[in-house]
């Protein structure tokens, strides 16, 4: 946990969740694992706050609890996850990718769950029935049915996934004394046999329109109904979640794809496309490797739109296998040939590509050239690097040093005696990638927490405006509800003036911008973190 | 007996030599003291050493050292008539230079290995340049640093630097106009491949272009004073590798074949970068130069930064 992350996690929990709950994730993160009284004390919050927070994390998964230091029967103790804050981030990228993949439904489910952390089934589809019922035209609505089917399509392809059961009842009744201590290892959802089971429910109907305002009291009534509704449904007691890991390796599948259509061409990536769906359920998660897949198999999984003959598919795949970024290997004859992604050496690719990137964009294409030098040779002495880089002395020392301050290129010392005299030693410059992608990982949380705190500036510079904006805007509504004249309705909105709308369009547009530049950076950083962690799963 | 000594002492120094001279210039190589021996069998040791001994003296032989013994070459005539009229200080300094070969000697370097003051050896090096028997060339290595040569020899590249220096100053203007120019070849001839609709080995294949052919290419552009050589072109080809541009894969070749070398041809294709710039450049904190001083609340912030306000109002 670095201070940077700690710092983005404070923003992100801040932002989702307010000013308690961040108080005591930080305070959480900071101290590891502590029990409910430690928490209490040291945030000098009410204990009930912290119960009310806690339980928050919780229900977001951000938050696992178990037995103490002193066994079983000492207090409770709650750890936090780093890493599960910071794929709040994420949640635009996660939303969008369902509504690629499974249209406004998909979005919508995606998007409930996120926010409420779990869900029954029954309830998600209701609501998302519901609000998508709001935003059509008068007198259609959407059937439940649909929903379902929509719902059990995520579950099939793991993106949805059933939380794992907790063994005994949550933290935050119980008072004083603390609640009895549930499994000792929190369990993996993926363990559990019933993880992307659909459970039956009885569940037929149409989504409801919200009525506005005036028919309060019917609203509350189906409410009421909604509740006795739910004692219905059957599937009461099993929550589910979003698999965060299915989205990545679907996150990691596009960018490997994107790089195949970059590097070679459209049909090239196509081919690598639909490898990794075929391989998508029986390969492993973490594996350097998907399954091998034979030419023949390939061959009948193409969509047929593709048009690809047969003999072209085995020059294209000779061609990937050649191509020096290795994206696929082949690993045998039988079958027309046996051809496997390498997921590691693709991801490990795109991450030297992106340290090339920054080194390229912020010192320069000559610096780059070196950066790249000293990847491919390894180790080279300074007058080396000129040679090789063809870059005048004086130009590639300042480059090399600037380099070397910053960190992205390490000086090894090799002497040839003992004393370390500096002209009977050898000065050895050298990238070590893994540490560089570490300390880029940590520039590009330092840069979102940067965004973020940005983005709250301009907009509490800007309150007053926007809640003047705001208040207009309800006057407005409330008027027009009411059925005002159109001379009426003019004069309200004139309330703002003309350098005020301005100002209020570039705000927008200045949010926009920050908000579409902190999910580019999580690009950065999840291509960064996924080449961390399957390089450290390799070792 | 000793008549016959006699008799033979009074022929034989001259002989001798002659004979030495005769094996010498039969065996350009040089010829050992066995070889002398095997050809002369009735000459005693002693005269044998007596009359190289002279040779040496007189500096028509030379005595070199190989890994089997001594050897003795006759000594280049020219050389050793161009030294005639000096002395033997001069000779000597004169011997170091032609020693140190076309990567040519430091005057420093003269001093320690002739023992000689620097006055004095300036003052040879004066005399035997205004002699037109040496020649003093500056390197690229360290542009004060001269270093002399004999007059007729050609410099080693690591003296000048080879094609990419002028006056001992790198062009690198003149690299990155080959760089950009080679670059564009490569392209244009991948751009063809890509066009031309065949399958797609072909379209790789057709892709790549033989060192040789760019080397063609440059040349006939006529962008170039000097002569490059085929050598030169792969070095800024090279650079193209490293700029992430290029890619290379080496090719067996028959020997004989254009543009082989060794019975390999290396080939180079143009490529296309596999990531756009990354999300963290596109901020103005990916590329900001004072990021590790910038802190919430401090001189430097993201409230109050500069490159921010202009990129968002970008």
């Amino acid at each position: 946990m670095t201070t940077q992350e700690v710092r983005l996690c404070g923003l992100l929990l801040q932002e989702h969740f307010g000013d308690v709950v961040e108080k005591v994730g930080t305070h959480l993160i900071r101290s590891g694992v502590l029990n409910l009284r430690a928490l209490a004390l040291e945030t000098k919050l009410a204990l009930d706050l912290v119960k009310k927070s806690l339980c928050v994390l919780v229900q977001h998964g951000m938050c696992t609890f178990g037995a103490g230091r002193r066994g079983p029967a000492g207090p409770v103790e709650y750890r936090i996850s780093c890493e599960r804050i910071i794929h709040m981030l994420r949640y635009p990228r996660y939303i969008y990718t369902a509504k690629s993949l499974y249209g406004d439904t998909g979005e919508l489910i995606v998007e409930e769950i996120l926010q409420r952390g779990q869900m029954t089934m029954s309830s998600t589809v209701k609501t998302v029935a519901d609000r998508l019922t709001h935003n059509m035209p008068e007198g259609q609505s959407m059937d439940y049915s649909e929903v379902v089917s929509a719902f059990s399509q995520l579950v099939e392809t793991h993106f949805l996934q059933r939380c794992p059961p907790v063994a005994s009842a949550g933290p935050s009744d119980s008072g004083a004394v603390d609640p009895p201590p549930p499994a000792v290892t929190p369990s993996e959802p993926e363990n559990h046999p019933d993880c992307y089971r659909v459970p039956y429910i009885n569940l037929t109907g149409k989504g409801k329109r919200r009525r506005s305002s005036e028919d309060g009291e019917a609203d509350q009534r189906a409410a009421k109904k909604a509740k006795t509704d739910n004692d219905e449904c059957g599937d009461e007691g099993i929550f589910w979640q979003v698999n965060f890991e299915r989205f990545h390796l679907h996150f990691r599948d596009q960018a490997i794809i994107n790089a195949v259509s970059c590097k070679l061409d459209q049909t090239s990536s196509e081919i690598v496309r639909t490898m990794l769906r075929m391989s998508e359920v029986t390969t492993p998660a973490n594996a350097a490797f998907t399954q091998a897949l034979s030419a023949n198999e390939i061959f009948r999984a193409l969509p047929s739109n593709y048009n690809i003959a047969r003999p072209i598919l085995d020059q294209y795949l000779t061609l990937l296998v050649d191509d020096p970024m290795e994206f696929v290997g082949k690993t045998g004859d039988s079958g027309g040939g046996m051809y496997v992604v390498n997921l590691h050496r693709a991801l490990a690719n795109l991450a030297r590509a992106t340290l090339e990137s920054v080194v390229q964009e912020r010192f320069g294409s000559r610096s780059a050239r070196i950066f790249r030098l000293l990847l491919r040779k390894r180790h080279l002495e300074q007058k080396q690097v000129e040679d090789f880089a063809m870059i005048p002395a004086k130009e590639a020392k300042d480059m090399l040093y600037t380099l070397l301050s910053e960190n992205l290129v390490q000086l090894q010392e090799i002497p040839k005696t003992p004393d370390h005299a500096p002209s009977r030693t050898f000065y050895l410059y050298t990238v070590n990638q893994l540490p560089t992608a570490r300390l880029l990982l940590q520039h590009c949380y330092k840069t979102v927490g940067n965004l973020i705190e940005r983005r709250l500036y301009e907009t509490k510079e800007n309150k007053r405006l926007l809640e003047k904006s705001q208040r207009i805007e309800a006057i407005l509504a409330s008027l027009q509800a009411t059925g005002a004249e159109t001379t009426q309705l003019t004069e309200v909105e004139e309330m703002i003036t003309a350098p005020e709308r301005q100002q209020l369009e570039s705000l927008r547009h200045h949010i926009n911008k920050l908000d579409s530049s902190e999910n580019q950076v999580d690009e950065t950083i999840f291509l960064l973190e996924s080449y961390i962690t399957s390089t450290q799963a390799s070792r | 007996m000793t008549e016959v000594k006699v008799k033979k002492e009074s022929t034989d120094p001259v002989d001798i030599e002659n004979r030495i001279k005769e094996l010498c210039q039969q065996f350009p190589q040089g010829i050992t003291d066995q070889v002398i021996q095997n050809d002369m069998p009735h000459v005693e040791a002693q005269q044998r050493a007596s009359a190289i001994n002279r040779l040496l003296s007189v500096g028509q032989l030379d005595l070199l050292k190989n890994s089997n013994g001594l050897l003795y070459r006759l000594k280049d005539v020219q050389s050793a008539s161009k030294v005639k009229g000096s002395d033997n200080q001069e000779k000597l300094v004169y011997q170091i230079i032609e020693d140190a070969g076309n990567k040519g000697i430091w005057s420093r370097d003269i001093r320690y290995k002739s023992n000689l003051p620097l006055t004095e050896i300036n003052k040879i090096l004066k005399n035997m340049e205004s002699k037109k028997l040496i020649k003093a060339v500056k390197s690229v290595a360290a542009s004060k640093k001269k270093v002399y040569m004999l007059y007729n020899l050609q410099p080693d590249r690591s003296v000048t630097g080879g094609a990419w220096y002028s006056d001992q100053d790198f062009e690198s203007e003149f690299v990155e106009v080959l760089n950009q120019q080679c670059f564009k070849f490569l392209q244009s001839k991948a751009e063809a491949a890509r066009d031309s609709k065949q399958s797609p080995m072909v379209q790789r294949n057709s892709s790549f272009a033989t060192s040789h052919e760019v080397w063609k290419y440059i040349c006939e552009l006529g962008i170039s004073k000097v002569d490059l050589s085929m050598e030169d072109i792969e070095t800024i080809l090279n650079t193209l590798i490293f700029d992430g541009k290029v890619e290379m894969t080496i090719i067996a070749a028959k020997e004989g074949t254009v543009g082989s070398v060794d019975g390999q041809m290396k080939l180079y294709r143009g490529v296309n970068p596999i990531i756009q710039p990354t999300g963290l450049v596109k901020t103005p904190c990916g590329l900001c130069p004072v990021f590790d001083d910038c802190h919430e609340g401090g001189e430097i912030s993201p409230s109050n930064c500069v490159y921010m306000v202009e990129w968002l109002d970008f």
